[in-house]
């Protein structure tokens, strides 16, 4: 009786602790926490939207960048310890909702949007204007000695090629599987499972002949790669918006207010080019967002 | 429980991996030793070398295994995609203890025993191979012990450049997120780690007696 009486009362006091850690952070903040997952992209998003946020509202806006994965990025969401970041809608449906993959850009970001507010509550903003697919990539050379324009064409000479892929895009429910069936891919061998950053530098050099990248990646233009059309569309939309917690939204309307002005903003060159800017030449990614910001929305 | 039964279903693919992890880790150790304990002799035959090679073989294991990998992609022979060069970087890898032991060992050795040597009228390769190492043995194979036992853990990251082995189970649960793959290949590289430490330390027991 005792022992469960004092069980009860330290989780009684822990939870007091952790209330009391929470309610801490969440009475003295007005201060707004934004994340990113653990790529450039994401933290040069991250880092516009923080920028944009500030300058339009005036708050503080404490960046928690490169955090892990979209598993990390939604625990940390849902637990309020971010209040916002980038997500992607297909990963979103995919990964966290766990439909099977669909091809329509609206009806993903609809379902997105209904079952992040009723379900998480979380709201979507507007989307960004690009969409991050799987871009399946081979040399330039290859695609032209090959006449390589879509994945269509690739089926062709697949018996011919070595592919190499990372390993999420090996699992994932909108991988490979998934993209060897709706295009009859029979490569050589079985796909070399590597690191996802070292299929780019396989690729380079002619250990393999076609990798899957991200099609805003801007080692694809550095190494002079070509990204090849998804011709039957079986890569579910990719379209990058801001995901935020809808109490902030409440509490701030004029933080969502402007992110709306970013909406539509941000082409996929335009992100393939800040990549490049970030990734190849080394640019600070802060300079890179405040110049945008400077250019795009005065 | 889970673990048991995602044994259960992949018995075939676990024990492949499982097999490809023991050649990887069997492969690069043995070259290792090939390289390495030549090397050590040679710094105790040239103590100017001993600092520059030993400060190598340590930098060398600081380079996180992902750029040591990204260094030797565009390598003619030793480089490429594939189970070579995951080789290539555990040797690497391997190198520092088994240098840094085989040249303890010998240098070492009782400087008495070695005037002994001489005084009988030895050459310099028969007293190294009569006396200075049956006498550094020990320490010779506490270096091949430390580089075999590190080898079993660092031959997961043979994985990242499709090499195979256990730690193609870690990079799948870490990519998907799912715990019991990444102990479906943590766990049994920890064992045969532990395994490998016994089994070595027995045999070292036997030498250094």
């Amino acid at each position: 009786m005792t022992g469960g009486l004092s069980v009860s009362r330290t989780v009684g006091r822990l939870s007091a602790v952790v209330l009391a850690l929470f309610g801490g952070a969440c009475s003295h903040r007005d201060r707004i926490v934004i994340g990113a997952k653990n790529f450039t992209e994401s933290d040069f998003l991250a880092e516009l939207l923080a920028q944009q946020i500030e300058r339009r509202t005036g708050l503080p806006v404490e960046r928690r960048l490169h955090l892990g994965g979209t598993y990390v990025c939604h625990e940390a969401i849902t637990s309020g310890k971010i209040d916002l970041y980038v997500e992607y809608t297909g990963t979103a449906y995919t990964e966290i909702l766990k439909h099977p993959p669909i091809a329509d850009a609206d009806s993903v970001y609809r379902a997105d949007s209904l079952e992040y507010a009723k379900t998480l509550g979380l709201t979507w903003g507007r989307p960004l204007g690009f969409n991050n697919t799987f871009a399946i990539t081979v040399r330039r050379a290859d695609a032209e000695k090959y006449g390589l324009r879509t994945i269509s064409d690739v089926a062709r000479i697949a018996p011919r090629l070595r592919a190499g892929f990372g390993y999420e895009f090996l699992q994932r429910a909108d991988g490979f599987g998934g993209l060897a069936r709706a295009y009859g891919l029979r490569f050589a061998a079985p796909p070399t499972a590597m690191d996802l950053g070292l299929t780019y530098r396989a690729l380079a050099q002619g250990n393999v002949d076609l990798i899957a990248g991200n099609s805003t990646d801007g080692t694809i233009q550095a190494l002079d790669l070509v990204a090849l059309e998804d011709d039957r569309h079986y890569f579910p939309p990719y379209d990058a918006a801001p995901v935020m917690r809808t109490e902030l939204v409440t509490r701030h309307p004029e933080v969502a207010r402007a992110l709306a002005e970013l909406a539509g903003k941000l082409s996929a060159a335009e992100m393939r080019r800040l990549n490049l800017a970030a990734d190849v030449e080394h640019r600070d990614i802060a300079a890179l967002a405040r110049e945008w910001l400077a250019k795009n929305l005065p | 429980m889970n673990l048991l039964r995602f044994y259960g279903d992949h018995a075939r693919e676990a024990f492949g991996l499982l097999g490809q992890h023991l050649v990887l880790v069997g492969a690069s150790t043995f070259l290792a030793v090939l390289i390495g304990v030549p090397l050590g002799v040679l710094l105790t035959r040239r103590p100017a070398w001993r600092g520059p090679v030993l400060g190598l073989a340590n930098v060398f294991q600081t380079i996180p295994s992902l750029a040591l990998f990204g260094f030797l992609i565009p390598l003619p022979f030793l480089g490429g995609i594939g189970a070579r060069t995951a080789i290539v970087a555990l040797v690497v890898y391997a190198l520092l203890p088994i240098v840094r032991n085989t040249y303890v060992g010998i240098s070492g050795v009782d400087p008495a025993v070695r005037e002994a040597g001489r005084g009988m009228g030895m050459t310099d390769g028969q007293l190294l191979t009569m006396v200075e190492i049956p006498l550094g043995l020990g320490v010779i194979f506490a270096g091949v012990r430390v580089a075999t036992v590190v080898g079993v853990g660092t031959a997961t990251i043979a994985a990242a450049i499709g090499a195979g082995g256990l730690g193609v189970y870690i990079f799948r649960g870490v990519s998907t997120v799912d715990d019991t793959l990444i102990l479906a290949g943590a766990l049994p590289a920890a064992i045969l780690a532990l395994i490998a430490d016994g089994l070595l330390g027995l045999i070292e027991r036997r030498l250094a007696r």
